[in-house]
């Protein structure tokens, strides 16, 4: 006897430590306030914490009925515990020697959901019985029920039955027929197993079932159950989850979270207004999307080849707002983010920052006159490194600005060469690139991982000539009162001057007018624009970067298993061919109805027109000839006063006194 | 009479399957076992901790709220900092490298027409604010220190910089710049009775004056008119040597308002002292009489 008392008080003192305290009132467990997303064009794109609580009065008795039949039968009958559920889940659970039922009631589910972790053990199990306990001592029956029907979950993201009644039937939790009201019930158990919108048959016949168990309580009638299973479940739609605002979505959250901590963001009730613009953000998708498509239509069948993935940023460039990041082709089916995270070969497309350091620091020019040539780099310790040519083929003498608009490799690596892979670093610091960057001659090849958020920004700062905003993502926080509690100020800075960075746009526009990067002209892209295309080795990767007077956007086009791009008759895919005509599409429908703009030609620049093959002011000699822009100091000479023989092979690798720049003659 | 072991072990026996007939019924109608812990678990309630995931979510939305309202209190105390700059000099001054300072347009142009002076003139002149209010509509100013430099931002509704002015921070050490207001009298401040001046005796003098002397040493009259502001006397002093301006004089001028006494401090250039003080002498030596005669005329500069 003495002995019972003392395991019955241990026992007590074991379950009643750190049994928890219950709130005064069950309706106090949905209440928070709820942060909302909105984008700049007004759209709220996201509400965190959200929960619809309603009374009993308003959740129709063919729901309660259900959840009662298919979870706890004889809910007005016990006081927490159902001894012969439990007597029952016991037998099973000795047979099995493992926990496989609970045999618990609408109460202890409460419990468990309001206090305990989801974990299985007997210490819980008993704390979550005498907390349902005094659930029951404290709250009516039907605020029992109303707290449980408010806050279990239904899945397809759906807590509460008014969310759950929206979501699967668009309609109020009051309106729900017998038979929806069966299906829902049948979810709490099972919200992903019993899911309508993934396994129709399954959740009917769930829903069947409860029926049946409705009619043997006396619930419905057989009648009753015979006509809801010959009516029509009007089930909707599933709400797509496809949303490509998502990928923005997630990053911003993240970098608020850290910036704030979670319990800020998530239970702030605040109102974000970021800069997404819903309307880009779609046009973005669609253009991805159908030439994805395109393009798989014509690649070779494969495992792991069939699925294009695309990773895009466009940013405003006047303030640096991000108004588009696409992170994948679909959320649902991927929802790493290849717009940030993703750091990628940017290939061809780096050799801007190349070109600007060679003008900026070795007086390089748009008409200096460079050989393009086989060329091999002694590496010490290792095997020469002869990059080529795309094509393998070589122009021998050209001026600088024909050099990036044909994306020569040989001419690059030249002057990353001459200027030095720390100078070439150093620029694109200054143009916002955050990645490590290898400190070797292959960078100027692009051979360094970057993200698309990175070369928008950057090429964002070309467009800007010289000032690189910070790309930003929030423009503003208030709380629930509409008082600001965070505001984004424009913080430009001019890193290089505009002339200097001009000659470099007007070459950039060359790549697009007449260069690799003309498809876009030929599919009818008018505005004025700049851009370089980008292909990695194998055709592993395809890049676009572009620019026009108002936006900069950056696309990246690849397999996530970084499988080379070959189509059906054995042709790669390059950013001319796979990231370009997305940037194409994309651009045209953002600028659609507004005017051309012409970007603005900075004090102490000129133009002439110069001889491709010698630099020199075009003549009558001249075959080929070229528009270029550079600073007013600049002298391009005729070609008459060339009078002095010309070494052009300046660019003998083996020596580095004698690769002095040779400005246009 | 007493029972033997066997007999009592009986009789326990039978007690508690008598208890356990009573407990059965009970419990199983009455549910008393359940009954009885939910009611002793009630009564006990508010001892327990506030543990569980309803309780971690009222936490959470208790540290958000107090960090709302962190920031918020932050925002406040810096937005009423701001409204509380007297002066323009003030301003620049208070912008510190990491806080840059937003003004409202309304509090921006108080400040830049309240400077009793130039300074705020040259800095931006007032045609290049028509000049900007005739193109955008701009409604805060962001005030920027970054080096060297204070960048003021006109911003418009959008928070995009319609327009840029920098500013060096060596402008803050102009003489122009340290003109500073003071309460109290001009003794108060500082000034000695012997070198202080009536009104009656200065205003002349400086109505003889050109153009430039005259602002270089006084204000626009407006600056006085437009807040009721009564000059009363003027004080004359060596600015002391820790003052790293270029000048070495300063004038105070003292005015009496509805509520106090006030002085407007002048730092004036000894080249522009001297020459003001050699007029005076030279062209109303009669006036000042005997009041003159006190003043200590400066012993450098070329034009005593």
């Amino acid at each position: 006897m003495l002995l019972g008392v003392f395991v019955g008080l241990g026992s007590y003192f074991l379950f009643s430590r750190d049994l928890p305290q219950l709130p005064n009132d069950l309706r106090k467990i949905n209440l928070s306030l709820a942060t909302e997303i909105y984008s700049a064009d007004g759209e709220r794109i996201k509400v965190l914490g959200q929960r619809y609580p309603v009374p009993l009065e308003d959740i129709s008795p063919n729901f309660t009925n259900a959840i009662i039949a298919a979870e706890d039968a004889s809910f007005y009958r016990h006081k927490g515990l159902d001894h012969r559920a439990l007597m029952r889940a016991l037998y099973m659970n000795i047979r099995e020697r493992k926990i496989l039922q609970g045999g618990s009631t609408i109460t202890q589910q409460l419990s468990k959901n309001l206090f305990f972790s989801f974990e299985r053990n007997w210490v819980r199990k008993v704390k979550e019985l005498l907390i349902s306990f005094q659930l029951e001592a404290t709250f009516s029956k039907e605020k029992i029920l109303e707290a449980y029907c408010n806050q279990i979950y239904f899945g397809s993201g759906a807590y509460g039955v008014e969310e759950a009644s929206q979501t699967y039937f668009r309609k109020r939790a009051r309106d729900l027929t017998i038979l929806q009201g069966a299906l829902l019930a049948g979810l709490p158990n099972s919200p992903n197993y019993a899911n309508p919108f993934k396994n129709y048959e399954r959740s009917m016949r769930r829903a069947e079932h409860i029926l049946i168990r409705m009619v043997k309580e006396h619930l419905i009638s057989s009648e009753e159950k015979n006509e809801a299973l010959s009516s029509s479940l009007e089930l909707i739609r599933p709400r797509e989850d496809d949303n490509p605002s998502r990928y923005f979505l997630n990053y911003v959250l993240a970098k608020l979270e850290s910036k704030y901590g979670k319990e800020f963001v998530h239970f702030g009730g605040l109102k974000v207004f970021t800069t997404l613009d819903t309307r880009l953000q779609g046009f973005a998708q669609r253009s991805a999307l159908s030439h994805l498509e395109a393009l798989e239509s014509k690649m070779v069948n494969g495992v792991g080849k069939k699925y294009l993935q695309v990773g895009m940023v466009s940013i405003e460039n006047q303030s640096g707002a991000v108004r588009v990041m696409l992170g994948g082709r679909s959320y649902s089916n991927s929802q790493f983010n290849r717009a940030v995270s993703n750091n990628r070969l940017p290939g061809s497309s780096f050799k801007p920052f190349v070109y600007l350091t060679a003008m900026e620091q070795n007086g390089f020019n748009p008409a200096s006159i460079v050989k393009d040539e086989p060329v091999a780099f002694e590496i010490q310790g290792s095997s020469p490194w002869e990059p080529k040519n795309f094509s393998d083929k070589y122009a021998g003498d050209i001026i600088l600005k024909k050099a990036m608009m044909r994306s020569l490799n040989s001419v690059s690596a030249k002057l990353i060469q001459e200027v030095t892979p720390e100078k070439v670093i150093k620029a694109a610091r200054q143009f916002g690139v955050t990645s490590p960057l290898g400190n070797n001659l292959s960078l100027a090849l692009g051979t360094s991982g970057v993200s698309p958020l990175e070369m928008a920004s950057a090429y964002s700062t070309i467009a800007n000539l010289g000032i690189y905003n910070e790309p930003y993502f929030v423009e503003r926080i208030e709380d629930f009162k509409g008082n600001p509690l965070y505001e984004n100020f424009y913080h430009g800075v001019q890193n290089y001057a505009p002339k200097s960075i001009y000659p470099l746009l007007n070459m950039m526009q060359g790549v697009i007018d007449g260069g690799t990067g003309r498809i876009v002209r030929q599919m009818g892209f008018k505005h004025p624009a700049g851009g370089k295309t980008g292909t990695t080795n194998n055709f592993k990767d395809s890049w676009f970067d572009g620019f026009t007077k108002d936006f900069s956007t950056s696309v990246w086009v690849g397999y996530d298993n970084n499988e080379p791009m070959i189509d059906r008759h054995a042709h790669g895919l390059t950013g001319a061919s796979a990231a370009a005509p997305i940037w194409t599409l994309y651009m045209e429908k953002a600028l659609q109805g507004k005017n051309q703009v012409k970007f603005p030609i900075p004090e102490g620049i000129k133009f002439e027109k110069v001889d491709v093959f010698t630099g020199t002011l075009a003549d009558s000699q001249s075959t080929e000839t070229m528009n270029i822009a550079v600073k007013e100091e600049t002298v391009i000479l005729p070609r008459a006063i060339e009078t002095i023989p010309v070494e052009l092979d300046l660019f003998e690798p083996s020596t580095t006194s004698g690769l002095t720049n040779v400005p246009s003659p | 009479m007493k029972l033997s072991g066997i007999q009592r072990q009986w009789w326990m026996g039978i007690m508690l399957c008598l208890g356990i007939l009573v407990l059965f019924p009970l419990e199983f109608y009455g549910k008393i076992f359940e009954r009885g812990i939910g009611n002793y678990l009630k009564w006990q309630n508010s001892a327990r901790p506030q543990l569980g995931r309803v309780w971690d979510k009222d936490r959470q939305t208790i540290l958000a709220q107090t960090k709302v309202q962190s920031i918020r209190s932050l925002l406040d105390s810096r937005q009423e900092s701001a409204e509380a700059i007297d002066s323009l000099k003030a301003l620049f001054e208070n912008t510190e490298p990491s806080f840059p300072l937003v003004l409202s347009r309304e509090k921006f142009l108080d400040l830049y027409y309240d400077f009793p002076g130039q300074w705020s003139v040259r800095i931006i002149s007032p045609f290049e604010l028509i000049s900007i209010d005739s193109k955008y509509n701009w409604t805060r100013v962001l005030l920027k220190r970054f080096g060297q430099w204070f960048t003021i931002s006109f911003l418009d509704s959008h928070n995009i910089p319609v327009h840029e002015v920098f500013v060096a921070t060596d402008a803050l050490k102009e003489v122009q710049a340290t003109r500073t207001v003071k309460q109290g009298s001009l003794e108060e401040v500082g000034f000695e009775k012997d070198r202080v001046y009536s009104v009656a005796v200065f205003l002349p003098l400086l109505q003889s004056l050109d153009p430039k002397t005259q602002h270089a040493v006084f204000p626009d009259p407006r600056w006085f008119l437009a807040k009721d502001y009564s000059i009363t006397r003027i004080g004359v002093r060596e600015l002391e040597p820790s003052n790293k301006t270029v000048s070495s004089l300063e004038f105070g001028i003292e005015y009496n308002t509805d509520y106090y006494t006030g002085v407007l401090l002048i730092p004036v250039s000894r080249e522009i002292a001297n020459n003001l003080l050699s007029q005076i002498e030279r062209t109303n030596f009669d006036i000042w009489g005997e009041e003159f005669s006190a003043i200590t005329v400066p012993s450098v500069g070329g034009n005593p």
